[in-house]
């Protein structure tokens, strides 16, 4: 199934989001960058696609990676987007997040006793 | 007696005189009116001559130049030769000829585009292949020297299948992708992808209207041509600036350059072209060839939009304007729905196991996320349970009909009451379930209860 609202892709090439940058202004973005968006910044003036991830970013924290696999778009390309939207203040980057810790072995026992007390 | 015979003769040689002189009148007569008729009748025979010098020399070769345009050809030089069954005859000549001529014509029209729209779909598969590959390597590699080169290939790319595509559909073929119905501002920007100075199109606004689905392609294809012209027939350094412009029956792209313009002429040849009613001869598009008006025209005819650009541009060059009719667009859902929920927890405080709530995204998205950028999956955080109370861990159902699900629900926030259960099946009985629950909600806390050791392991 598809949903009613995915962009078609492969119709509005990279160079065209990007105006031909592959750069991005700032070379600080990696996969697990997590990025904020600035609230108080107005979205008039942003091309679609930074519009779009302006507003994917609204809720709360978003991986680049992530964003780039919302946006459908490469996430070098991503990147340079990014760069530009830090550059004009409407985003604010966090150092990714440390790893989570794994599934408490409490749970696994608790659903193991609950099963044990089933059968 | 004697006396008679002067008189006798005398009046012999009179009758004789006057006979002589009565033939000589009559000959005279008809020698005269032989004379006439002689000079009328090469009067004809030249005019004839001329009729059929003229005829070889400028009605045949007109008529074999201008087929499908019959009352261009010249008529008779000599008027008098009309009606006449030499003038039927130079008709039958003139009509055979046209015949043949136009059955030519079709021939040589209709193996010329079979051979170019063969081959021109052959390019194109190979361009959208081309493509294909191109955008699995930009995804591939995160790199920016990588994307620079990739972004030029692509670009490259994207002229070298407009340009195939272009030719195709002049050739009478489909341009060929099905594409999903797309906002007006993605098509302009998917045709200003196509074009090589992609760079000075500017789309100054934005409407929230969208191209249907069969119809993406071909609007696509016909504003690429008219960016194209746009951007070709002006300075380097000047803009090209697109407007969009919903109307009481449609919507308008409006493309205005800061070019050269068109003369009258020029723009009465160019309405006729985009109206797409006048017979496209593949043969005749001039060299080297035309094909963007004859291609924007065969478009507009097909698929029912038109285009003008009979209008000059407040710079001083042409204004394109197409019309796409009501029943070429469609409404789309916008991106504010896309990101609907209101955040109720603001990003304040983004610490380790506080992540704000987000929402999930729909399975297709994140089986991509996934799949594309080979993402562990994140991991359920059970530092600080929210004080989530909310028992809708269900949240409704995505688009797709998949059920959603609120992915960071802590598992020890509701220790005695258990989640609704999934849909029931159809043979279980509401005790049975109840059962199973109460049986569950005893087993966590009994599991509870149990000591742990220092590592949380249970003893």
């Amino acid at each position: 199934m598809t949903p009613p609202n995915r962009r078609e892709k492969g119709l509005v090439r990279p160079y065209v989001v990007t105006d031909g940058r592959a750069h991005p202004t700032r070379n600080t973005f990696d996969l697990v960058t997590l990025v904020v968006a600035a609230r108080d910044r107005p979205l008039g003036g942003l091309s679609p696609e930074k519009r779009r991830l302006m507003q994917l970013c609204m809720p709360g924290a978003l991986s680049v990676a992530e964003v780039s696999g919302h946006l459908q778009l490469p996430v070098s390309v991503t990147k340079v987007l990014l760069g530009d939207l830090v550059d004009s203040g409407h985003i604010i980057t966090r150092a990714p997040i440390p790893k989570a810790q794994l599934p408490d072995a409490q749970i696994l026992q608790e659903v193991l006793d609950g099963l044990r007390a089933r059968l | 007696m004697k006396s008679d015979i002067p008189a006798v003769a005398f009046w012999c040689l009179a009758a004789g005189a006057l006979a002589v002189v009565v033939l000589l009148v009559r000959q005279q007569l008809i020698t005269r009116a032989l004379r006439a008729r002689n000079a009328t009748l090469e009067g004809r025979v030249k005019a004839r001559d001329e009729e059929v010098r003229h005829l070889a020399t400028v009605r045949l070769p007109a008529l074999a130049d201008a087929p499908h345009q019959p009352v261009l050809v010249p008529g008779l030089l000599d008027r008098r030769l009309a009606g006449t069954g030499f003038e039927q005859s130079l008709q039958d000549v003139m009509d055979l000829l046209a015949g043949v001529v136009d059955r030519a014509q079709v021939r040589a029209d209709q193996s010329a585009k079979a051979a170019l729209k063969a081959s021109m779909r052959a390019l194109q598969a190979l361009a959208n292949e081309q493509q294909m590959s191109i955008s699995d390597m930009q995804d591939r590699h995160d790199n920016p020297d990588v994307l620079r080169d990739l972004l030029e290939i692509d670009h490259a790319n994207s002229q070298f299948g407009r340009r195939a595509q272009a030719i195709a559909v002049l050739c009478g073929s489909w341009p060929g992708r099905q594409r999903a119905s797309s906002p007006m501002t993605d098509v302009v920007r998917g045709a200003k992808s196509r074009i090589r100075d992609y760079r000075r199109v500017q789309v100054r606004t934005q409407v929230e209207l969208a191209v249907v689905s069969r119809a993406v392609e071909p609007v696509v294809l016909a504003v690429a041509e008219l960016l194209d012209n746009a951007a070709r027939h002006s300075q380097p350094n000047t803009t090209v600036e697109v407007n969009l412009q919903p109307a009481h029956n449609g919507a308008c792209i409006v493309i205005d350059d800061a070019g050269v313009g068109m003369d009258g002429p020029e723009v009465e040849r160019a309405t006729r072209v985009l109206s797409g009613q006048q017979v496209l001869d593949v043969t005749r598009l001039g060299d080297p060839p035309k094909f963007g008006f004859p291609v924007i025209g065969v478009l507009a005819d097909r698929y029912g939009f038109t285009v003008s650009v009979d209008t000059r541009s407040p710079y001083g060059g042409v204004r394109a304007v197409v019309f796409l009719p009501s029943a070429l667009l469609t409404q789309i859902e916008t991106d504010d729905a896309y990101a609907a929920p209101p955040a109720s927890v603001t990003p304040s405080e983004p610490a380790a196991g506080a992540l704000p709530t987000r929402r999930p995204p729909s399975g297709a998205e994140e089986e991509s996320l996934r799949e594309g950028l080979r993402m562990p999956e994140p991991e359920p955080s059970h530092a600080q349970p929210q004080p989530d109370t909310e028992p809708e861990w269900l949240l409704g159902s995505t688009t797709g009909g998949l059920p959603k699900r609120r992915r960071r629900q802590p598992a020890t926030t509701q220790p005695t009451s258990p989640p609704p259960a999934p849909a029931p099946a159809q043979g279980r009985s509401a005790e049975e379930i109840a059962r199973r629950m109460g049986a569950f909600a005893r087993g966590t806390r009994s599991g509870r209860a149990t000591p742990d050791d220092d590592e949380g392991n249970p003893l």
